[in-house]
C-alpha cells in the first residue's frame, strides 16, 4: 500500500516513521530541505522536495498509484490545493488534509462531498481538545481511548505505591473486584510492553491497560482505588486556540472555567469571544496570581501554552498549590519518559491525538477506530469481523493469531462481550483489538483479507 | 558505538557467506574433485563463525536503529569479514600459495577489482574457480544491497548500511522502500546475467564457463576461467557480446529500470550517460586511430582490439583481449586515465565515477567563467537542475582524497621495493577495482611477483576503491573510534 504524505513537519515526521516500521510504502514531499533530509536520514521513505500542491510533483510521488495522500503542512491552503490536484489527477486515492482554521470548521462535509473529496479533515486542535474531554470523564485515567462510540473504553491507569491491587496476579483479581472482571489488554512496565498471562502480577507504577464496558468502568476504577469526584472547576493556562476551544466546549457543559492568558490583547478578544468564562491577565506560574484565584478548589488544571517547559512548572506549581489534578500539554516525545519521575501523570499532545485519529483511516479493512498505546509499542483497534474474514464462526482459542495481539471484546448489537476461549465471533460483529506493533500487518491482513480476492 | 549491534549484523553475513560456498561445493560434486574437501571444512568454519558472532552480539539485546558512525562500521568491517572468510576456499585447497595471495584473490573478488595472483589459471580446480567467479557477482552488486534484497534481518537502519556501501554523489531510491530498491536492483542485474550466459553459449562455449564469465561481467569483475582471458576464444562474436554486457554494466541501473519500464529514452535524457557512451565512443576512435598501422594491420583489427580493451577498462571490468603494453604510448596513457574515470555512479563499475568527473569538468568552467564575468550567477548544473553547493563540496573533497591517496599508495608500493612503472599500474588497477595494471602486472602478467607487503597494501586500496574511500579511511580516523 502506498502512501505519499505531504509535509515532512512533526505530524508528518512520526506518521511517516509509524507507518514505515509497518512496512507500507511511503512517500514524504516537503519544499524544505532540511526537514527533507531529516526524514531520508532517519526513516527509509522515499523523500521528494518540492510543494504537494505542485501537479509535477504529486506525479513525480506517483499519485496514481497511490492509496492515500495525507497533506499534513501547516498551511491550511497548501493542504486543501494539495488534495484538489490529487483529486483531479487520481479520483480514487483517499484523501485526508489538516485544516486548522476554525473558519473551514463547518464545511468539512461539504469538502468530503464535493471536490477536493477531502475524507476527513483533521484538525490536530480539536483532536487534543477531544483527548482532554476524554480524559476528564475517567477519574484517574492517564490514557483513554473510545471505542464503539464510547461504549467500550479502554482506559490506562498509573498504579501507585499503595494500591491495593499492587502484587496481586492476574487470575486473583476476579475474587477481588465486585462485578465483571476487566480485561486488562497491556501492561507498561519500565517502558517495556507486557502482554500479560494470568499468572502475571501487578505491581506498582505498571500502567495498566483495560478495556472495560462503559457502566463497568467506574466500579473498575474504584477497584484499582481511583475515585471520581466529578469535575467543577477548571482553570485553564494559555488562551491560544487549544484554549479558547476547550473554554468553548467546558462553557457548554456547564463548568466553571477560569482561563488566564498572558498577552493582554489576546484577552480581550478572548473576553469578547467566550461568554461565562472568567478571562484573567496574567502569568500562569505567578503563584500569587494562582492564589488569589483559589487554585487550592480547582478540581482540574490544563496547561495550554505554546512552550512546553511554562507547561509542565505550571502544571507542578498547581498541584503543589492544592490543584487536585492537571493535565499538560507536552510536544516534544523526548520528554514523555521523564513526566512520571517528575510528577507529572497526564499528559496531551496535539500531534499524537491528530496521528492516532490519521492512523484509524490508513488502517485497511473495515477498521473503524484505532488508538496507539504510549510509547506506540502497540495498537487498539476496532474493526467489523467481515463473513469472509477467517476470525469468523470459530472459537476464538482455535484460531490461530500471530503473536501478541488480543480479542478484548466483541460488540454484537447492543450488547458488549468481554471474551474467552470460547466465545465465536459472528459475521458483522464489531471487535475491538489489541496488536502489538510487529503483529499488526498481519492482523491487518487477517481483517482485509479475502476481501482482497474480489 | 554498540559494539554488539555491530557484531551481530556482520555475523549474519558470514554465516550466510558459509552458507552461499554450498554453490562451488555442487560444482565440485558435479566435477568429482578433490576441491570438495577444503570447501566442506570453510564451510564449516565460516557457518560456526557466523553464528557465533551473531549469537555474541544478540545478547546485547534488540537494537532498532542504527548510527550512521556504526553502518559505516559495519559495512567496512563486514567487507573485510567477508573477504577473511571467502579466502578460506582457497587458502585451504593449497592451490593459490601462502594466506596472503588467498586473500588477496578473494578481495579482489569481492571488490570486483580481477587482480589475480594465479599465473596457471586453468590447473585450478573448477569448484573454486566457481567460487572464484560467484563472490565477484556478490560483491558486484554489493553484499549490504544483497543482504537487503533476500534477507529481513537488516530492516531498520538499513539506510545507514545502504549509504555507506553505495556512497554515490546523490543516492536515489527507486522504490520507497529500501528493499524493494535493492531487490529491483538485484533483479536487473540477474537478469542481465542471465541473458549473458544464454548469449554466450549461443556462441558455443560451454554452460560452466559461460556462467562463470557472466558471473564476472555484470560486476564489472574481470576473473576468467581462461589463461589469456577473453583472448582465450579469438572470435568477434564472444568479443561484441563482452564489449555490450561490460558497457551495460558500467551505466547507472536506475537507467536500466527505466527502460525496461517503457522509458526507452533513458539512457539519452541521463547527461552521465550520455558523458559516458559518448566516452567510450570517442576514446576508441582514437585508440582505434593509434594502434591502426602500428600494431593492427586492418582497420576492423584496430577497431575490434581498441573498443574492447576501452570498454573493458573505462568500465573497470579488466578482461583482455589484447596485451595493451605492447601498444603505442599515447593509447596506453588513455587506458591509465580510463583507469580513474570508471563507470557512471549507480552502475557495478569502480573509478572516480563519470558523474564525479562531470561534475569536476563544469565546477572549472564555471570558475573560469566567474573569471570573465566576476559578477556573474553561475550554478553548476546536471540536467537543468543546480547541483547543491554541499554536493559539489562533497565530490571535489573525494577527487582530491582519491589522488592523495594514489600518490601517497604509489609511494608506498615503490618503497616496498617495485619499479615505478608497476607501482603507478598497480594502485591504478586496485584502487579502481580494474585488475591488470601496468608494468609487471600488465594485461599479460599476474600480481604474484609483488612482494606480500604489498599485497597487503593493494588489498587495502581495492576495498578503498570499492566502498568509494569513506567508509573504509574513516576506520583510520581517531575520532571515529572516541566515545
Amino acid at each position: 500500500m502506498k502512501i505519499i504524505i505531504v509535509g515532512a513537519g512533526e505530524v508528518g515526521f512520526h506518521i511517516a516513521s509509524h507507518l514505515t516500521r509497518e512496512n507500507k510504502e511511503v512517500v514524504v514531499v516537503d519544499t524544505d530541505p532540511t526537514a527533507v533530509r531529516r526524514v531520508s536520514d532517519s526513516i527509509d521513505v522515499q523523500t521528494i522536495l518540492g510543494s504537494g500542491s505542485s501537479p509535477v510533483v504529486l506525479e513525480d510521488a506517483g499519485i496514481r498509484e497511490a492509496e492515500i495522500l495525507l497533506a499534513v503542512t501547516n498551511r491550511d491552503e497548501t493542504n486543501l490545493v494539495a488534495c484538489l490536484m490529487a483529486d483531479t489527477l487520481s479520483p480514487t486515492t483517499k484523501k485526508l488534509a489538516r485544516i486548522r482554521d476554525a473558519d473551514y470548521d463547518g464545511y468539512h462535509e461539504i469538502f468530503r462531498d464535493n471536490p477536493p473529496h477531502i475524507e476527513t479533515v483533521i484538525n490536530p486542535e480539536v483532536e487534543v481538545v477531544k483527548t482532554i474531554e476524554r480524559l476528564m470523564a475517567v477519574p484517574g485515567a492517564v490514557d483513554v481511548g473510545e471505542f464503539a462510540d464510547g461504549r467500550v473504553k479502554l482506559v490506562g491507569i498509573r498504579l501507585g505505591e499503595n494500591n491495593p491491587l499492587a502484587g496481586v496476579r492476574l487470575h486473583e483479581l476476579g475474587a477481588k473486584i465486585k462485578g465483571a472482571r476487566p480485561l486488562i489488554a497491556s501492561i507498561l512496565r519500565e517502558e517495556r510492553l507486557i502482554i500479560p498471562t494470568g499468572n502475571d502480577r501487578l505491581k506498582a507504577g505498571d500502567l495498566v491497560y483495560f478495556i472495560s464496558e462503559e457502566g463497568q468502568m467506574l466500579n473498575t476504577l474504584k477497584a484499582f482505588d481511583k475515585h471520581g469526584e466529578p469535575v467543577k472547576r477548571v482553570l485553564i493556562i494559555g488562551g491560544g486556540r487549544i484554549g479558547t476551544r476547550l473554554a468553548q466546549r467546558l462553557e457548554e457543559k456547564s463548568l466553571s472555567v477560569k482561563i488566564i492568558e498572558k498577552s493582554a490583547d489576546r484577552c480581550t478578544e478572548l473576553a469578547d469571544i467566550l461568554r461565562k468564562t472568567v478571562v484573567l491577565c496574567g502569568d500562569g506560574s505567578d503563584q500569587d496570581l494562582l492564589r488569589e484565584e483559589n487554585i487550592q478548589d480547582v478540581d482540574l488544571v490544563v496547561t495550554l501554552t505554546s512552550d512546553e517547559e511554562t507547561n509542565i512548572l505550571a502544571s507542578l506549581l498547581a498541584k503543589r498549590l492544592g490543584a487536585r489534578k492537571s493535565i499538560t500539554k507536552i510536544s516534544k516525545f523526548s520528554y514523555f519518559p521523564l513526566m512520571l519521575t517528575i510528577g507529572i501523570e497526564q499528559v496531551v499532545d496535539p500531534r499524537l491525538s491528530a496521528i492516532n485519529t490519521i492512523l484509524q483511516h490508513i488502517r485497511r479493512g473495515k477498521v473503524l477506530s484505532a488508538v496507539s498505546i504510549k510509547g506506540e509499542e502497540a495498537e487498539v483497534m476496532e474493526a467489523v469481523a467481515m463473513e469472509t474474514s477467517d476470525l469468523v464462526g470459530k472459537p476464538l482459542k482455535d484460531i490461530s493469531f500471530p503473536k501478541g495481539v488480543l480479542v478484548t471484546a466483541i460488540l454484537r448489537d447492543e450488547h458488549v462481550i468481554i471474551p474467552t476461549g470460547d466465545s465465536i465471533v459472528k459475521p458483522n460483529d464489531r471487535i475491538v483489538i489489541f496488536a502489538k506493533r510487529e503483529a499488526i500487518p498481519k492482523i491487518e491482513r487477517i481483517l482485509a483479507v479475502k476481501l482482497e480476492y474480489f | 558505538m554498540r559494539w554488539r549491534t555491530i557484531l551481530r549484523v556482520v555475523g549474519v553475513l558470514v554465516f550466510f557467506l558459509g552458507l552461499f560456498m554450498s554453490l562451488p561445493l555442487i560444482v565440485g560434486l558435479i566435477y568429482r574433485e578433490d576441491s570438495v574437501y577444503p570447501l566442506f571444512k570453510s564451510i564449516g568454519i565460516t557457518v560456526g563463525f557466523g553464528g557465533l558472532l551473531y549469537l555474541i552480539g544478540r545478547s546485547g539485546g534488540k537494537t532498532e536503529y542504527i548510527s550512521q558512525r556504526e553502518g559505516m562500521a559495519i559495512v567496512a568491517l563486514g567487507w573485510i569479514a567477508v573477504g577473511f572468510f571467502g579466502a578460506l576456499p582457497f587458502y585451504f585447497s593449497g592451490e593459490f600459495g601462502p594466506f596472503t595471495d588467498a586473500f588477496f584473490e578473494s578481495v579482489s573478488g569481492f571488490t570486483t577489482t580481477g587482480s589475480s595472483i594465479l599465473s596457471e589459471i586453468e590447473s585450478v580446480s573448477k569448484g573454486l574457480l566457481f567460487w572464484r567467479s560467484i563472490i565477484q557477482w556478490f560483491g558486484g552488486m554489493g553484499i549490504i544491497v544483497l543482504s537487503l534484497a533476500i534477507l529481513p534481518f537488516l530492516g531498520v537502519g538499513g539506510m545507514q548500511l545502504y549509504k555507506a556501501e553505495v556512497p554515490s554523489p546523490v543516492p536515489d531510491k527507486l522504490k520507497p522502500r529500501i528493499r524493494d530498491t535493492a531487490m529491483i536492483l538485484w533483479k536487473v542485474y540477474a537478469g542481465f546475467s542471465a541473458a549473458q550466459v544464454v548469449l554466450l553459449m549461443i556462441g558455443g562455449m560451454d554452460f560452466y564457463d559461460a556462467l562463470n564469465h557472466a558471473f564476472t561481467t555484470m560486476p564489472t569483475g574481470g576473473f576468467s576461467t581462461k589463461n589469456t582471458s577473453v583472448a582465450h576464444y579469438d572470435s568477434v562474436y564472444f568479443d561484441t557480446v563482452f564489449i555490450v554486457f561490460m558497457i551495460f554494466a558500467g551505466i547507472n541501473f536506475s537507467l536500466h529500470y527505466q527502460v525496461l519500464r517503457g522509458e526507452t529514452l533513458a539512457f539519452w535524457k541521463d547527461s552521465e550517460c550520455r558523458f559516458f557512451l559518448g566516452l567510450v565512443l570517442v576514446l576508441t576512435a582514437v585508440v582505434s586511430f593509434d594502434i591502426f598501422g602500428t600494431v593492427y594491420d586492418t582497420i576492423g583489427g584496430a577497431v575490434r582490439y581498441g573498443a574492447f580493451q576501452i570498454a573493458s577498462i573505462l568500465t573497470t571490468t579488466g578482461y583482455a583481449t589484447a596485451d595493451y603494453e605492447q601498444w603505442p604510448a599515447m593509447s596506453q596513457i588513455i587506458l591509465l586515465i580510463c583507469m580513474f574515470i570508471g563507470g557512471s555512479a549507480g552502475s557495478t563499475g569502480g573509478g572516480m565515477k563519470c558523474l564525479r568527473i562531470m561534475l569536476c569538468f563544469k565546477y572549472c568552467y564555471k570558475e573560469l567563467f566567474a573569471l570573465i564575468h566576476p559578477h556573474a550567477v553561475t550554478h553548476v548544473k546536471i540536467a537543468g537542475k543546480s547541483v547543491p553547493e554541499d554536493v559539489m563540496r562533497s565530490v571535489l573533497g573525494f577527487l582530491a582524497l582519491y589522488m592523495i591517496l594514489y600518490g601517497l599508495c604509489a609511494v608506498l608500493l615503490a618503497g616496498i621495493g617495485v619499479d615505478l612503472l608497476t607501482a603507478f599500474g598497480a594502485v591504478a588497477a586496485t584502487i579502481g577495482n580494474i585488475g591488470p595494471g601496468i608494468g609487471m602486472v600488465g594485461p599479460a602478467e599476474n600480481f604474484a611477483g609483488i612482494p606480500t607487503a604489498g599485497k597487503w597494501l593493494l588489498i587495502w586500496c581495492m576495498l578503498l576503491g570499492r566502498l568509494e574511500i569513506y567508509t573504509v579511511i574513516i576506520l583510520l580516523v581517531p575520532e571515529f573510534w572516541r566515545k
